[in-house]
This record gives structure tokens, C-alpha cells and sequence, in this order.
């Protein structure tokens, strides 16, 4: 099936200032690091990093709705080769950081690494097709990270003031992640991307290990092994595809009849992409991140950098749609869905949680790419999106709440609502956007489940709506675990007090609730306006979504907006009013504890019994791991 | 409102509570649940808690452990409420009066409405005694009613206006 | 009158017939078990007299959740009625669950938090099998709209038999009846949820467990197609066999209901499933 898009190569003459905007969204944030690194003040470093906001914000604009989508970019040639020059410098100091800290995977992984890019650049030809390709959807994660990259790294300004040594190279490392954000998703060359990945993994490795102590160094080395995982596959891939077709570009990859691919090169790309997402049983190294400080957490764990995994799955989607490997990945990232709410609900730590509560719903976003049809790629980057605005938000609550009010553990949240109602109700905010109607990540789910229920005959199908429901019940389950013990209090209402919180704090909370919820207001015409186009472009199909004046139309069942109002009506009420109603006429009682007066101290459950299962949920799901490659990539 | 206290004696909610008796009341009120004699017909129902019931009905002489126990079961509930002693043992201690571990009876601690004598009652007595308490229930209002010796120290020694 | 007319008096008068519902559920109860049995407006003389008693909270939030809840479960209903899809519905009911339970951990009593966890697991049991039942009916009808199930021809009961046991026995989950009451269970934990409730609040709870009745049973209904006399015959069966179930089985603990709904309603379910998409 020929691609629309092979003859739209656009000269950068003509379109000069696309190509502007978009080297400027790669470029700048570099820059703007490099200056923030070099200055070491708080003025700059505080001013620079709220400037990203608007002209990052301006250029991601600027790029989405021209007109001129999708096109390729053409880079210079000295541009290939200073990457590939980066690149083996890159894995040479992975080598050097393994050799240094004593661990033999690292070093091994990378030795393993610098052979197979020898052979990939020894064996790599020429190519013409462009390096860069700018479509909607690159588009769309530029919007992403300008939106809700960016105020984490103004978070960060402060968050970094409350005794923590480095602000400054700290924040520089982060916007300088922007920036590399904004490249990885703008490739098209596969070995670039390779570069990109590692340089992500990179990122990854220096955050967080940035406090410097033995259990966060030991942390890092663990995340860059299991990456450098997720970079050997893709090595083996760019291989399989160089030897058999000679492609190694994305637009390429798709423009060819899917029969003539080797299916083993696509089993590796995915297998890079499940590594990348932390699905199980690779997981450790996002649970492990959690040591670091909480903006590095918000960004690269939950809001941006884990999103490549879903968006590399979308892109090669149209060519592994309908396919064994297809089926097999659905059974995969379902079960990892299911099974990561299940084992939250065991933890204790609150950061964890939002970590494997983010394994999940990463499943679920690859669960829907892979689908492949045209309503399932709208379903999935309806969940990125809503997804990154909701986890970028709660990390930032639990941000403030580590440094303000010094509570890491789920027991240490016991009565939160006496000490701290405000952030309180942000995460309680935060936790209805990713369950409950009508928010974003329910449309999503409701999506799959709309869309599936069409061509239930085969089995995966069926097992995928009883993931869907079995694992949107869990995370109920769990969120509401983790509210209820916030919200005990003493039958007291006069005790609360308000502690003032830092205006940079406020302000990064305000923005995204305010967009959360113009977002859940208008979300019928924002899919159908916005997203509709990126999915059709996607997926080559017509799209069946429509908005009628504010309600969501799929297929002929119907959203209401008077249901959507009243849910959110109600929620509302639930979640803000009673921090501000008292009834005062009304006599106050004790709780019953038949008429006995014992101190009170009541926890909550810690589910020990999954806790045993644990293992064999991880065994489980390595052998569905080598059912995935094996099967799904042709390897038998 | 007067509409609504029409209906109020139509659906009275018990709660039953032990002050430390021989069980021989406490047999004769489970059989009043029974299907021989009931008392669901009258739309009571046994319930567990304070908050959701209307009527405290009391046995057994009041031990000094349960004192307290009594009296926060009695704040607990919501007005209007009317008390039921029920038995010889609540009267007035019944057969272990003036021992060393009794108060003597239910009217020292908590205002009573209705006395139900007999040791123990039969089971048509304390129909009889429900019936006479939803009369006079019927008429009370919704204004407050404190136990024997109410006070400020009486309140802050049973734990009912701190919190920890 | 119009189908949406006809669903509009419905919602609105939603309380008194679910009221009527628990009545008559009180007075079979009690036939079953050789009484009498209240008379048939039992509940509104409950209503009645728990307006008229004087307030008494432990703080506002959790009264203010008491209302929440009769709200949303009055809402989850309307949007059953009169929206369009019946997916929806099923999700909207997890916001009174939402609302019960925030509003049970929020005191510092025992039971309450107990009774709250516990019902976290009753929605674990009957959630993903209301999700799987809309499937199913998605697959015979076509559609998962509310107009096309009840005009639709032929019986959905003859074609998906296993999935409607399976929700029969489900119903004890989501009503509180026992074998599956566990977030009730009187002797064990006094009611639960909703033991600090008392007076006009404790009436939102009551009036609010009807319209789950209603909810429940439309459910079942829904099961006749479009012979609405089979949907009432098969509601009344329903009703008689969940009540005498209730009198005459003893409570499981939480792990046997969650095991009973996960490895032996949804595994069969599934497979009826599978059959009817592969017979057609």
C-alpha cells in the first residue's frame, strides 16, 4: 500500500521557516542549557527556563497547524557523520561509566553495542531519502513536551532551592532533555534514532544518579544496562533491515508492501520499545528511578521520555497491524496492564506507585497502537496525552509534598487532609483524571472497548476487554486505597490549617489543573479536531469520531454533554466542596466503636497476599517476553 | 414537623444493649424477633449502631465497667430517643442489688421513659413496654436530652469532646 | 407516549418505585422465613421518620458524601435511561462507589474502614462481568444502544444463556445479599460503609440503595429483548431467587467471592463469548 506522503518532499527553500521552527525546537533548549550551565545564577537560570514555555509553546504552534505537513527535511551531510562520531563516543563513555562502578553487564552491553555499530556503519549504504520528517504526530509530542515539559523544569527552579546541591546544572540537564526530546521524535534515519535512544538512556543515567549517594548510583547503573537492552535491539534490527531490504528509514519502512519486511527486524524494534516502557519484566529500572529527585521523575518517567516507546510503537503500527507479532504484543502489554495495578497495590511508597501505575497505562497506550485500526490509534494518543498531563501533575504534587511537607510513605500520608487540603485536592484531582468518566484516559479505555467489541472471533480480542476491564477496575481500586487513607481525619473541621506553598509551586499546579480541565470540557471537539487528523494520517483510514456541538460521537454511541457535565459536576463536588463546607448547625458524634473509647489508629491494607505471586507474575510475563520475539519475529 | 412525626411511629429502629445480666431478657427479645411473635410487623428492626436507632433498650443491672459505655452509647444517638429498662435487673438492680460491682439500675445513669418489670419479662410484656415507648416517643421533640449529672468533666472524662 | 418521555418519568420517579421494590423485597423476605413482614410502604415510613430526626454528623465530609452518593447513583440511573450508550452506564456507577467510599475512609472508626476496603472488593468482583455482559449484548444486538437492545427481535437469553447465570449470581455482589454481603456483614463489622450515617443523611444512603435495585434489576430486564413480558417474567424469577439465596446461604469471606467471580464467572462468560462469535 503506497504512502501519500512519498511525494511530498518539500524544498527547504520554499519552506524555509518550517525547517526554522523545527531546527530552533531542537536547537534552542540546548542553547538555553548551555547558557543556564555556564551562568550558574538564579536570576538567569529562573527567567531562561519560564521563557521556554512561551517560544517553545510558540514554535510547537507554529509547526502543528501549518500547512504544510507532512514533509522531510534534508540535513547536510557533515550532520550524519558528527552523529555517528557521537554515537561511538556515547558508548564509549558507557563503557567507561561501566568499567568505573565495576559492572560487568554494562561494560558487556556495550562492548556488544560498539561491535554492532561497526557493522551497521560498515554495512550501511546510501541513501536519499531525508533525515528528519516532520508529520502531525511529531508535531503533536512537540506540543507535548511544550505544554507539560517545560513547567516541570520552572517546577524544578524551585524544587531544587529546598536544600539540594546543583540546582543549576540540574535544570540546564533538563531543558538540555528537551531539546534531545524534540530531536528523537523528528527522525526518520533509524540509526539516528538509535543515537537518540541512547542519548535518552544518557539522560536517564546522570539524573539519576544526581544526588550522589550509593543507592542512587547503583540505581543508574541498573537503568543504563536495562536501556542498553532496548539499544541492541534496535543495533539488530537496523541490521535484519539493512541486510534484507536495505531500508533504514521510517518513511521507507512504510512505503513498501508489509509482506516484503523481515518480520524478526520489527520484533526487535518492538522489543526495544517494550524495554523503553518499562514493561515487565524490564520494569525495575523505572521503580528504581524513583530515587532520584521528583522533577526528573516527573519528566522523564511518566510525562516524556517514556512516551517514545508508544510513539515508536505508532509508528510502525500500519506495518505490523493484523499481524502474529501484533496479537502477541496485544497479549503482552494487556497482561503487564493488569498486572502492574495488581502489584501496586502492594507498595507503600507513594512514588512507586505513580511508577507502576505508569508501567500500566504504558501498556495499555501500546496496547492501542498496536491495534492498529483507525479509532484504536486515536484511543492511544488520547491516553499519551491525558496520560502525560495527569502523571506530570501528580509527580509535581508529590514533589511538593516530599520537600513541603517531608511524606514519602503511604503511612506518613495518614490525615493528610489536616496538614495539607490544598495539594490534597491537586491529588485528588489528579487521580479522577485516570479513572473515571469523562475524563481523558476513560475515553480512551471506552474507545478500545467500543472498538474492539466489533471483531471479537479472535481470542486475543476478547482477552483484551477483559484486560481492559479487569485492569480499569484495579487502578480504581488502588487510587481510591491511596485517597481514603489521605482524607481520614479527626471529626474536628476547625483544625485545619493552610501552609503558604511557593508561588512557582502554585503556579505549575494551577496551570495543570486549568488545562486538565478545559481539555475534559471541550473534549469532543478537541478529538475530533485535533487528534481525528493525526490518526487518520496515521492509520490511512477514515476515522469514525465526530463532535456533535460538544458530544462525542464513535461509531453511533454517543457521549452526551450533559453526561459529561454532570459527571464532572459531580466530581467536582466530590473533590473540592467538602474542604469548604461546614455545616454548622448540626451536632458532632464520635464514631462508633460499640461505645468503647481505645486510641484510634487505623492504616490501611497492604495486600500481602499478591505480594507472594509476585515472582511468578514476573516469570509469567518473561516467557510472554520470548513468545514476542520468538514467535511474533519469525526467529522459529 | 408535624407531617412527619405522623409517620414516626410507624418505623422505630432498636438498639439492645447488655449491661452485664444473666441473658435471660436479652433470650426473650431475640424470640420477639422470631416468626411467633414479629416485631418486624411494627417496622422495628434491630439495629446495630447508635446513630440509626431510636429506641436503647437496656437489661441487665448496670456494672461499673459498663457505666461509661452506657452513657456514650446514649450520647451517640440522635433525638428524639426514648429509653426501655427492661427486666428486674434494670429496675432497680434486681437480684444482685447492692452488690460491690453494681449501680443500682438504669435511671442513675440515663434517664428512663419505660419500665418493663418482670424477671424475665414474657415476650408479650415487652410488646406491651415497645408499644407504650412508641406512644410516647411520638410525642417528644427534637430538642436535646443529657444523662444523670451531665457536665463538661462527665464529657471530657468519657472521651467525647477530645480527640487525639 | 415517546420512548424518551416514558424513560424521563422513570428516572424522576425512580425513588418511589424503587422504594415500592424494597418493600415488597422486605415482605417476601419475611414470608420465607414464616413471618408477616412490615407493611408494603415500610421504606417511606423510614424515610419519614429519619427526616425527622435531629442531624448528627462526624464531620462534613463525610456527610457531604452520604448526599454524593444518592446523587450519583440517581445520575448513573438517568444516564442509563436516557443516554445513548450502555457502556457508559456501567462506568458511571463507579463514581457512587467513589463516593461511598471516600466518604466511609474518612472516619476514624474501624468498621467504616474496613467496610470501605471491602467494598472496593465487591467492585473488583462485578465490574469487569458488567463490562463482558455489555459486550455480550453488543454481540447479539449489534449495538450498544439502549433503544436498539429493547427492539430488538429476537431473545437474548436463548443466545447468551451462561453470561445471564453468571450476572444472577453476580447480583448478590452488587446488592449486599448474602452469600457476597461482606461489606455489610452485620455481626461482623455493624454495617459497614455506612454505620456513622445517621438521621437525613443516612436516608440519602437508603434512598440511594433503592435506585441501585432499580439499576440492577434493569439489567435484567434488558435480557427479554424486545418481549417485554419475558424481561418482567425473568425480572420476578430473578428477584425470588436472589432473596431466597439470601435467606438460605451463609457469608463467604472477601477472597472466596473474588476467586468465585474471577476464576468461575468470568472464564465461563468469556467462553459463551467465544462461541457466539465464532457461530456467526
Amino acid at each position: 500500500m503506497k504512502r501519500h506522503f512519498d511525494i511530498i518532499i518539500v524544498h527547504f527553500k520554499t519552506e524555509g521557516s518550517m525547517e526554522f521552527y523545527v531546527t530552533a525546537s531542537i536547537v534552542l533548549p540546548w542553547i538555553a542549557a548551555l547558557i543556564i550551565y555556564l551562568a550558574k545564577n538564579d536570576t538567569v537560570t529562573n527567567v531562561l527556563s519560564f521563557l521556554m514555555l512561551p517560544i517553545l509553546g510558540y514554535f510547537a504552534w507554529e509547526v502543528y497547524f501549518s500547512n504544510t505537513l507532512p514533509m522531510l527535511i534534508e540535513t547536510p551531510k557533515w550532520v550524519g557523520s558528527l552523529i555517528t562520531i557521537y554515537d561511538f563516543g556515547l558508548l564509549g563513555y558507557f563503557l567507561y561509566q561501566g568499567m568505573k562502578n565495576r559492572s560487568i553487564l554494562v561494560s558487556a552491553l556495550a562492548i556488544l553495542q560498539l561491535a554492532l555499530l561497526v557493522i551497521v556503519v560498515l554495512m550501511i549504504q546510501h541513501s536519499d531519502t531525508a533525515d528528519i520528517y516532520v508529520d502531525k504526530l511529531t508535531a503533536f509530542m512537540y506540543m507535548i513536551v511544550a505544554i507539560i515539559g517545560v513547567p516541570i523544569a520552572i517546577f524544578a527552579t524551585k524544587y531544587m532551592e529546598f536544600d539540594e546541591k546543583g540546582k543549576h546544572s540540574f535544570v540546564a540537564i533538563l531543558i538540555w532533555f528537551l531539546g534531545v526530546m524534540n530531536f528523537a521524535v523528528s527522525v526518520n534515519n533509524i540509526e539516528w534514532f538509535f543515537a537518540l535512544f541512547e542519548t535518552t538512556t544518557l539522560a536517564s543515567f546522570v539524573l539519576i544518579r544526581f544526588r550522589m549517594d550509593k543507592e542512587a548510583v547503583n540505581n543508574a547503573i541498573l537503568a543504563l544496562w536495562m536501556n542498553q537492552i532496548g539499544g541492541v535491539a534496535i543495533l539488530f534490527a537496523l541490521l535484519m533491515l539493512i541486510k534484507t531490504s536495505g531500508m533504514y528509514h521510517f518513511t521507507d519502512l512504510l512505503s513498501v508492501d508489509p509482506k516484503m519486511l523481515s518480520l524478526a527486524a520489527l520484533g526487535f524494534l518492538s522489543l526495544s520499545a517494550l524495554v523503553k516502557g518499562a514493561q515487565m519484566p524490564f520494569h525495575k529500572w523505572l521503580l528504581g528511578a524513583m530515587v532520584a529527585p521528583t522533577p526528573v521523575s516527573a519528566i522523564l518517567h511518566s510525562a516524556t521520555m517514556v512516551k517514545i516507546a508508544p510513539y515508536l510503537l505508532l509508528r510502525i503500527s500500519p506495518i505490523i497491524k493484523g499481524t502474529l507479532l501484533a496479537k502477541l504484543l496485544i497479549i503482552t502489554t494487556g497482561f503487564v496492564f493488569v498486572a502492574a495495578a495488581v502489584i501496586a497495590l502492594t507498595q507503600d511508597n507513594f512514588k512507586k506507585i505513580l511508577a507502576y501505575s505508569t508501567i500500566s497505562l504504558l501498556g495499555l497506550m501500546m496496547l492501542a497502537a498496536v491495534v492498529g485500526t483507525p479509532i484504536a490509534i486515536t484511543a492511544s494518543l488520547i491516553l499519551i496525552l491525558f496520560h502525560a498531563f495527569a502523571k506530570g501533575f501528580l509527580f509535581v504534587e508529590a514533589g511538593v509534598l516530599e520537600k513541603v511537607f517531608h511524606v514519602k510513605y503511604i503511612k506518613e500520608m495518614r490525615r493528610l487532609i489536616e496538614k495539607a487540603p490544598l495539594t490534597l485536592m491537586f491529588i485528588f484531582f489528579g487521580f479522577l483524571n485516570m479513572t473515571f468518566v469523562p475524563f481523558g484516559t476513560f475515553i480512551g479505555k471506552w474507545l478500545m472497548i467500543e472498538e474492539v467489541s466489533g471483531f471479537l472471533s479472535h481470542g486475543s480480542y476478547i482477552l483484551l476487554i477483559l484486560y481492559v476491564g479487569a485492569g480499569s477496575a484495579f487502578l480504581s481500586v488502588l487510587y481510591m486505597k491511596v485517597l481514603g487513607i489521605s482524607v481520614r481525619k479527626s471529626h474536628g473541621i476547625e483544625k485545619i490549617k493552610l501552609t503558604p506553598l511557593p508561588l512557582r509551586f502554585n503556579f505549575v499546579s494551577v496551570w495543570y489543573y486549568a488545562w486538565l480541565f478545559a481539555l475534559t470540557i471541550f473534549i469532543a471537539p478537541f478529538i475530533s479536531t485535533q487528534l481525528v487528523p493525526i490518526a487518520g494520517e496515521i492509520s490511512g483510514g477514515l476515522v469514525n469520531i465526530h463532535a456533535d456541538g460538544l458530544s462525542l460521537i464513535i461509531n453511533h454511541s454517543t457521549l452526551y454533554f450533559w453526561q459529561i457535565m454532570g459527571a464532572l459536576a459531580i466530581l467536582l463536588l466530590i473533590h473540592a466542596l467538602p474542604f469548604f463546607v461546614h455545616f454548622k448547625n448540626v451536632d458532632t458524634a464520635m464514631p462508633y466503636n460499640c461505645g468503647e473509647a481505645f486510641p484510634r489508629h487505623i492504616e490501611t491494607y497492604n495486600f500481602v497476599c499478591i505480594s507472594k505471586y509476585e515472582s511468578y507474575i514476573i516469570a509469567f510475563s518473561v516467557a510472554l517476553f520470548i513468545m514476542v520475539l520468538v514467535l511474533g519475529g519469525g526467529l522459529l | 414537623m408535624g407531617i412527619f412525626s405522623k409517620f414516626r411511629k410507624k418505623s422505630p429502629w432498636i438498639l439492645h444493649y447488655n449491661t452485664g445480666g444473666c441473658n435471660g431478657c436479652d433470650i426473650e427479645i431475640l424470640s420477639a424477633l422470631a416468626p411467633k411473635f414479629d416485631i418486624e410487623r411494627f417496622g422495628m428492626l434491630n439495629r446495630g449502631n447508635p446513630k440509626q436507632s431510636d429506641i436503647l433498650l437496656v437489661t441487665g443491672p448496670v456494672t461499673k465497667r459498663c457505666r461509661d459505655v452506657l452513657r456514650r452509647l446514649y450520647l451517640e444517638m440522635p433525638e428524639p430517643k426514648v429509653v426501655v429498662a427492661m427486666g428486674a435487673c434494670a429496675h432497680g438492680g434486681g437480684i444482685f442489688r447492692d452488690f460491690y460491682h453494681v449501680e443500682n439500675g438504669v435511671d442513675n445513669i440515663i434517664p428512663v421513659d419505660v419500665w418493663i418489670p418482670g424477671c424475665a419479662p414474657r415476650v408479650e410484656a415487652l410488646i406491651d413496654g415497645m408499644v407504650e415507648a412508641v406512644k410516647i416517643w411520638e410525642k417528644k421533640t427534637k430538642e436535646k436530652e443529657y444523662m444523670r449529672n451531665h457536665s463538661e468533666e462527665l464529657l471530657k472524662k468519657l472521651g467525647a469532646r477530645d480527640d487525639d | 407516549m415517546k420512548f424518551e418521555t416514558l424513560m424521563f418519568l422513570l428516572t424522576l420517579f425512580a425513588p418511589i418505585l424503587g422504594g415500592l421494590v424494597y418493600g415488597v423485597e422486605r415482605i417476601v423476605k419475611a414470608r420465607m422465613q414464616s413471618r408477616v413482614g412490615p407493611p408494603l410502604m415500610q421504606p417511606f415510613y423510614d424515610f419519614f421518620k429519619l427526616m425527622d430526626k435531629r442531624p448528627l454528623m462526624v464531620h462534613s465530609l463525610h456527610a457531604v458524601m452520604g448526599i454524593m452518593y444518592f446523587i450519583a447513583c440517581w445520575f448513573s440511573l438517568l444516564v442509563l435511561f436516557m443516554g445513548n450508550d450502555l457502556l457508559v452506564a456501567v462506568f458511571f456507577h463507579v463514581i457512587a462507589v467513589l463516593a461511598l467510599t471516600i466518604g466511609a475512609f474518612s472516619v476514624r472508626s474501624s468498621y467504616s474502614v474496613i467496610g470501605a476496603m471491602r467494598e472496593l472488593m465487591h467492585m473488583i468482583s462485578y465490574e469487569p462481568l458488567m463490562v463482558l455482559m455489555v459486550v455480550a449484548f453488543y454481540e447479539v444486538v449489534g449495538s450498544f444502544n439502549l433503544k436498539d437492545i429493547l427492539n430488538y427481535q429476537g431473545i437474548p437469553l436463548f443466545e447468551i444463556p451462561v453470561v445471564f447465570i453468571a450476572f444472577v449470581l453476580a447480583i448478590p455482589m452488587m446488592l449486599h445479599k448474602s452469600p457476597f454481603d461482606v461489606a455489610e456483614a452485620h455481626q461482623e463489622i455493624v454495617g459497614g460503609p455506612e454505620i456513622e450515617y445517621s438521621g437525613p443523611f443516612y436516608e440519602a444512603l437508603y434512598t440511594g440503595k433503592w435506585i441501585e435495585y432499580i439499576y440492577v434489576f434493569f439489567f435484567v430486564f434488558l435480557f427479554g429483548g424486545s418481549h417485554y413480558w419475558l424481561g418482567a417474567l425473568l425480572v420476578v424469577l430473578v428477584f425470588l431467587f436472589v432473596n431466597a439465596l439470601d435467606n438460605a446461604s451463609a457469608r463467604l469471606d472477601f477472597r472466596r467471592m473474588v476467586k468465585f467471580s474471577w476464576f468461575v464467572l468470568i472464564p465461563v462468560s468469556a467462553l459463551n463469548l467465544i462461541f457466539l462469535s465464532l457461530w456467526r
